[in-house]
């Protein structure tokens, strides 16, 4: 695994005129917020992505990532080689919410859980 | 076996013949992956699969599957994978749990996406998207297209779209040269389509759906260069921009994930070893999913085929002898079709000067789509003459491809050596215009000419594959390599056969002088 480097903005935060482009479009994240949260403090992948939610959605970052690293990479001057990479979590597929939580086992009719 | 793409199909295949217990989950209603919806004629090698329709290479290998004794799970995706090779699938609104002694993810790519201001309008989707609107639901995805990104996936697609009835208004590309294969190109180029080189994507507008596109030139460092903005006016915006590998899976399961530039250009790859075996022991990646290759289905499949080839010997079903020997037959056919021109070691030379072969590049094809005339005479089987009906074969780079060479009966065509090199034509055999060739041709790149049986005139044959079909004597326009018209034209004949596969072989009476200049008919008054 590649090391993450964690670095801080190079300059102090300029707004920008296309700050309001969306780059995450399943969570609606635009570029000006993924540029305020580096400013923030926020400063790899998954931290932004936890703080804003890109890369969270439908898509679960895969149309987005790249997007959304490429400002994080700009903002703090490095490569997105360094960001560290979007921790892949089940579900991978949108899934309706009874699909999981319908899988309880009945201790009655299986008692060793299989 | 997470997929049911070549990649998948064909591990399944491998393992299940050497005697494992298989089972291929795939969250589509239908299997094939990618190939269900390639309607056209793959190019490479004879004996891997070159000249038949994607989605028919997709039904031979699901036969060869059943007949095997594989499981095919349709409607199930792969939510997870967990510890000890758990894997999670949703099957109907069950959540079922199954484990494998060994996992192969073949799960494919999804198209890149590049953000600009309008991106999120409707109207603004992936090239593959549309392709797959068209060609697996039969919905149109516009009217007025403009395709950006000038790949083989956007040429083809391209293409596809023309074929649909769509309007195809620009094909862009930032960079200052054709991406994809210049014998796909050229197939849009002539019926008209310009290609803009060293042009990006600036705005998509619209209210509330895209209306109109906004265009510009780049310099050399792919700086945008100002007072170049263009407006034209399309519905539909179609980005070909790249695919990449849909991780996740691999993430979630534990392997490493992370950017390489093993493929020309960085991208975000699962680590594997030279058994498509991910870091974490037991699980295995192949296909698009491993990495986006420009042999695409080919690489997919052989790559499935190692990696199931290696879980076979290391569970003891076959000998790590076989199991070599298997392997190195693969690694050989991969070798060889990732050379040329457009193989990975020669992706960031933008300025090749000369083909394999040491004739000159064509570089009216990078550029603008089609060979120039003038260029012609550089390549002996695009300018070659002989008395009487007889093939021009333009088709100028070192791309991995051969199924002309075996078409011919008469053996007329040769492709000497590596799969990469140009086809030749063989003067001391003599061409009886059968056609077989024009309609094989993945690249549609075989035309055959007469010039001394109609005084006066040439006959031009021509592949063509858009309805409906031209009839014999219906008058028209003979365009040119760039889609400009040249002159009247006659339709001599159409000729259609099983062994065509749906190309039509269109032979055209044009004033011999235009005999080197008409590649394309276009049907009075109506479509093309
Ligand atoms: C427009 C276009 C033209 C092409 N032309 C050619 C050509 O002429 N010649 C050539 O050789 N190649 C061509 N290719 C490339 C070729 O189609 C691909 O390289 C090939 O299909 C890759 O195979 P694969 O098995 O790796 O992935 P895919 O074919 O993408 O299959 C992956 C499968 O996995 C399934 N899947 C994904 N995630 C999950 C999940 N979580 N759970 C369950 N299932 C899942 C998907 O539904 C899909 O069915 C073309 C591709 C495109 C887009």
């Amino acid at each position: 695994m590649s090391k993450i480097i964690r670095t801080a903005a190079k300059e102090p935060f300029k707004p920008e005129p296309d700050d309001d482009l969306i780059i995450c479009r399943c969570e609606e994240v635009t570029k000006g917020e993924i540029r305020r949260a580096v400013h923030g403090g926020f400063r790899t992948t998954n931290e932004v992505k936890r703080w804003l939610r890109c890369g969270m959605g439908l898509c679960q970052g895969q149309t987005c990532q790249r997007n959304f690293q490429n400002i994080i990479a700009k903002e703090a001057g490095i490569s997105v080689k360094d960001l560290g990479m979007i921790s892949g979590r089940s579900p991978a597929r949108p899934v309706m919410i009874d699909v999981f939580a319908n899988e309880v086992i009945d201790a009655e009719k299986d008692p060793e859980g299989k | 076996m997470i997929g049911a793409g070549p990649a998948g199909l064909s591990a399944a295949v491998e393992a299940a013949e050497a005697g494992m217990r298989v089972a291929v989950f795939d969250e589509n209603a239908g299997p094939g992956g990618q190939l269900f919806k390639q309607i056209h004629k793959f190019f490479g090698s004879r004996d891997q699969n070159a000249m038949i329709r994607g989605f028919q290479i997709g039904r031979n290998l699901l036969a060869r599957a059943e007949a095997a004794g594989v499981e095919v799970f349709l409607n199930a995706p792969v939510m997870g994978i967990y510890k000890n090779h758990e894997v999670l699938v949703k099957i109907e609104d069950e959540s079922v749990h199954f484990k494998g002694d060994n996992i192969i993810i073949a799960a494919g790519a999804a198209e890149v996406m590049v953000p600009f201001c309008g991106w999120d309008l409707p109207g603004v989707m992936g090239a593959g998207a549309a392709q797959t609107l068209m060609n697996r639901h039969g919905v149109l995805p516009g009217r007025k297209v403009l395709l950006v990104g000038s790949g083989n996936v956007g040429l083809i697609v391209g293409l596809q779209l023309l074929q649909a009835g769509c309007e195809l208004v620009a094909v862009l590309d930032a960079a200052p040269r054709v991406g994809g294969y210049g014998v796909h190109a050229a197939k849009i180029a002539r019926t008209g389509v310009p290609f803009l080189t060293s042009t990006t994507i600036l705005e998509a507008k619209g209210d509330g759906k895209v209306e109109k596109a906004v265009i510009r030139k780049v310099d050399s460092r792919f700086q945008v260069i100002p007072g170049t903005e263009r407006e034209l006016d399309v519905d539909t915006i179609l980005m070909a921009v790249g695919l990449s590998p849909m991780t996740q899976l691999a993430s979630c399961a534990g392997c490493d994930v992370e950017y390489s530039d093993q493929t020309g250009r960085l991208s975000c790859i699962t680590v594997t070893d030279e058994f498509c075996e991910t870091t974490v022991a037991g699980i295995y990646c192949c296909g698009d999913f491993r990495m986006e290759t420009a042999e695409g289905a080919s690489s997919a499949i052989l790559q499935g085929q190692i990696a199931a080839s290696h879980i076979a010997e290391q569970a003891g079903y076959i000998t790590g002898e076989e199991c070599g020997a298997r392997i190195a037959k693969c690694q050989e056919t991969l070798r060889q079709m990732s050379g040329g021109m457009f193989s990975v070691k020669n992706k960031g030379r933008v300025d090749p000067t000369e083909t394999d072969e040491g004739y000159p590049i064509s570089r009216s094809l990078l550029e603008r789509g089609y060979i120039a005339e003038e260029e012609l005479q550089n390549y002996p089987a695009a300018s070659y003459e002989a008395e009487g009906v007889h093939p021009v074969i333009e088709c100028v780079q070192n791309i991995p491809c051969n199924p002309c060479r075996d078409m011919c009966a008469r053996k007329c065509i040769l492709v000497n050596g590596d799969i990469t090199n140009i086809p030749l034509v063989d003067q001391t055999k003599k061409c009886v215009g059968c056609g077989l060739c024009v309609a094989n041709c993945p690249g549609q790149s075989i035309f055959l000419i007469d010039k001394t049986s109609i005084p006066d005139y040439a006959a031009v044959s021509i592949p063509y594959e858009f309805l409906p079909l031209p009839e014999e004597g219906q008058k028209g326009t003979g365009l040119d390599r760039s889609g400009a018209p040249v002159c009247d034209a006659l339709v001599m004949s159409v000729k259609t056969s099983p062994a065509m596969d749906k190309t039509a072989v269109l032979t055209m009476k044009v004033p011999l002088k235009y005999a080197d200049s008409v590649r394309f008919f276009k049907a009075e008054g109506g479509a093309e």
